[in-house]
């Protein structure tokens, strides 16, 4: 399962303009993180992702985006992991 | 001057703001909700699906205050976000902070996520 999520983690940091990537379990515990990322957040992440599926409850879980002039966040739960990429904009 | 005509005078000048902003929401392209909230989370104004919906705005001051210091590793810690979308299958609530207030629009969505096509627009006014 670990091979899983590193070889995840590896294509999604090999993507042009990603600066790193987390990814949390259901209950905030970090599962991994790659590039500029820090295990820290995980927690944080997960609640941001419950926060926001509080908003719509009976929906499937909404993709929530973070931006400034230039960098992106972008926060997802898929099944009981939570993912974020952190995103570098190219001006 | 009275107090009571100022204080009318100030009403009628608010009141008019209001409903110019009010206004200026309801003319965004898509939208079928929005709220304006002051930086404490109070509702200004709000329209549309959202219209007093407070259950929304206490959310998102929540989310808001999550999102305030994201990851010290990949953001600085004076590196702010002001721009924040919560995407689902058909609909969108975009969340701003612009002149200390906090804007969330509710908007559709067509199924591959782009926005709905505008409607056509004459090309010379009639």
């Amino acid at each position: 399962m670990e091979r899983n999520l590193e070889k995840t983690m590896d294509d999604v940091i090999n993507t042009e303009g990603v600066i790193g990537c987390i990814l949390a379990d259901h209950q905030g515990l970090c599962l991994g993180a790659k590039g500029k990322a820090s295990g820290d957040s995980a927690g944080l992440i997960a609640a941001i992702a419950d926060q926001a599926a509080k908003l719509e409850p009976g929906s499937k879980s909404p993709i929530i985006y973070l931006q400034n002039d230039t960098r992106q966040c972008l926060i997802h739960r898929q099944g009981p992991v939570v993912a974020a990429i952190y995103k570098q904009v190219s001006s | 001057m009275n107090h009571s005509s100022h204080w009318t005078r100030s009403y009628i000048f608010l009141n008019g703001v209001y409903k110019w902003k009010m206004l200026l929401m309801e003319r965004i392209p898509d939208q079928i909700g929005y709220l304006v909230l002051t930086e404490d989370g109070a509702v200004l104004t709000s329209g549309g699906e959202l219209e007093n919906d407070e259950r929304i705005a206490n959310l998102i001051m929540g989310l808001i205050t999550l999102t305030d210091n994201i990851d010290s590793n990949a953001f600085a810690t004076n590196e702010k976000f002001d721009k924040m979308s919560v995407t689902y299958d058909d609909h969108c609530y975009i969340i701003s902070l612009s002149n200390k207030k906090i804007h969330v629009v509710k908007k559709k969505l067509t199924s591959d996520g782009s926005p709905p096509p505008a409607a056509p627009q004459p090309l010379v006014d009639e």
